[in-house]
């Protein structure tokens, strides 16, 4: 059974950014620890001398020549933005008194 | 006009060039049908009655300049919530982006658009696509079309259902790990998955980047080949996608050559646990198959007990990044003003614990934890190495001289609402003989062993082909449809 603790799934939650509820938190233990125990029967496979599957793919990362693009969303994306001053996007306040 | 649940693509283009009827009637009369049929189906987030007539009637004015259309011109369709269509709200039937609207839209939207489609709405879904049985839609569930005390499958259930019930004569979908072929399945459609990299996933709302491809919904292969054939090949703005030249055999196959294909049947796609109706609906496929004297042989993918883990690591990791951009402020999140919260960070944890369900919450905290220092080589690392095992299971039996795989899409038949929905594991198991497919990398076709009949509910079977050869599995695919007619 995986060790999962409370304490472990807050720090989790936390670095998620995503605020549990107290009975959330209890049923996501549980489930969480059934998932882990589950995917867990992965470290029997034998990976040795297996090289890992980074994507969607195994082709290879091509380059090219740096040029110019005029391509750009930027207007869409502000259009899509609720709240704005002008040309740029309102947010609540990052930094504290 | 014919009842609208003899039309296919086919026959809607054959009925505009006849002028059998208009593209403006034939949209009415699906607008009608889903305003009676919908309230109990709940198929649709979003029905653009307004949008569709105006682009019905430029099509009509196409056809009366005498001008030629496309294969899916004046043809409608439905699109799943998590793609975007400009200035359609686009909610992947999450409360986080309840009140979001596209501003651009995705390529494969783009490319319709440029056939003369119709797009009629936003299907519902699976919030984020995350699920198997489109009851994690934080708006509705939907029901199957066969009973409606059952779940369609998931997570493109809404597009599954419109299409089954004839509210259109194909949808799109997204498919992550089954989640275009399980709800075809269950609810007696075609669903297809193209080749990792075929479809630009451009504008489609990223779950998990390495394994997602759109793909559509359809009545027959004939038209989801079309529909494939519109919106395939390369696109600057998704970076894997690939440029890939198919042959015409791909609209117009040859059945002398598919006679020719070896089919291969993986045993460990048979296993215990799988319904007595899904294994007899298969076996069923598999002897209709060897009727046209097919070379079928069993083969063996031996890693294929480590796909379902395998998947549910790599998935989660890929989700816990592509959802950090819901941060609570972008895209018009309800509360994104500070309201209670007393900091920046309070404001992020208390909208993203608001605005995400408890699956996408689940798969976030526990990508969270495979991608940790401590656990990252343990859990994604051997997941990784895992995953070209997979891959290379599938290169080997295709180099062994298999064409294409068949097996079973699910292990059940479609399920009753509720009965999986508080474990998890059970629900995550629907998708065991198809995640594979994404792993891979490779197409696979999901379609119905025969016509559905009243009271019983659809079963279907799984073709599985090479990367890049979908006229495999598409062309066996319309072989069958010919010899069941």
């Amino acid at each position: 059974m995986s060790d999962l603790s409370k304490k472990d799934l807050e720090h989790l939650s936390s670095l998620a950014r995503i605020r549990l509820e107290d009975k959330e938190e209890e049923k996501l233990l549980s489930n969480m620890k059934n998932i882990l125990d589950y995917v867990g029967t992965l470290k029997e496979a034998d990976t040795k001398d297996i090289e890992p599957m980074n994507g969607g793919t195994l082709q290879k990362n091509v380059l090219r020549e740096d040029d110019q693009r005029q391509e750009t969303l930027a207007r869409q994306g502000k259009e899509g933005f609720p709240t704005k001053h002008g040309d740029f996007l309102e947010v609540p306040k990052v930094l504290n008194n | 006009m014919e009842p609208l649940h003899n039309l296919t693509v086919k026959k809607i283009h054959e009925g505009l060039q006849n002028k059998a009827f208009s593209a403006t009637e034939i949209t009415r009369e699906y607008l009608t049908h889903i305003k009676n049929k919908d309230a109990k189906i709940g198929a649709f987030l979003k029905v653009d009655e307004e949008g569709a007539i105006k682009q019905a009637e430029n099509i009509d004015a196409k056809i009366a300049a005498g001008e030629n259309i496309n294969p899916l011109s004046g043809v409608p369709t439905a699109i799943k919530d998590a793609i975007l269509v400009e200035g359609l709200p686009s909610t992947s039937a999450s409360k986080m982006l309840e009140n979001y609207t596209a501003s651009y839209d995705a390529t494969v939207i783009k490319k319709l658009k440029e056939q003369g489609v119709i797009i009629l709405g936003k299907t519902n879904m699976d919030e984020f696509a995350m699920g198997a049985s489109n009851e994690n839609s934080a708006f509705k569930p939907v029901h199957n079309p066969h009973d409606l005390s059952r779940v369609p499958g998931g997570s493109s259930g809404g597009s599954a259902a419109a299409v089954a019930s004839n509210m259109v004569p194909f949808a799109l979908g997204s498919d992550t790990g089954g989640s275009i072929r399980q709800p075809a399945g269950l609810t007696g459609v075609v669903g297809f998955k193209p080749t990792y990299g075929a479809v630009s996933r451009f504008g489609l709302m990223a779950m998990a980047s390495s394994l997602d491809q759109i793909g559509p919904f359809a009545k027959t292969v004939e038209d989801a080949t079309l529909v494939f054939d519109a919106i395939k090949g390369a696109d600057p703005m998704d970076a894997t996608s690939v440029n890939t030249t198919y042959s015409p055999n791909l609209l117009n196959p040859s059945f002398e050559k598919i006679k020719e294909l070896t089919v291969g049947i993986p045993k460990e796609y048979f296993i215990d646990g799988t319904e007595e109706d899904v294994r007899k609906g298969v076996e069923k496929a598999i002897e209709k198959i060897k009727s046209l004297k097919i070379n079928i042989k069993e083969i063996s993918l031996p890693s294929t007990r480590y796909a379902l883990p395998c998947y549910y690591i790599i998935m989660p990791a890929e989700v816990s990044s592509n959802l950090a951009r819901y941060d609570g402020i972008r895209y018009a999140t309800p509360n994104r003003n500070m309201g209670e919260a007393e900091n920046l960070l309070d404001l992020y944890l208390n909208n993203r614990g608001a605005g995400f369900g408890t699956e996408p919450k689940r798969r976030i905290i526990l990508g969270t934890y495979v991608l940790s220092s401590g656990y990252y080589d343990a859990y994604y690392g051997q997941a990784q190495k895992v995953r070209a095992l997979i891959k290379k299971d599938f290169d080997e039996a295709f180099s062994s001289g298999v064409d294409v795989m068949l097996t079973p899409v699910s292990p059940t038949k479609a399920f009753k609402i509720g009965e999986k929905a508080d474990d998890p594991i059970q629900m995550y198991l629907s998708d065991i003989f198809t995640v594979t497919a994404n792993l891979a990398g490779v197409p696979a076709l999901s379609l119905p062993v025969e016509k559905p009949t009243a009271g019983n509910l659809p079963v279907g079977f799984q073709l599985i082909g090479r990367h890049f050869r979908e006229e495999d599995v598409l062309g066996l695919g319309m072989y069958y449809e010919r010899i069941c007619e």
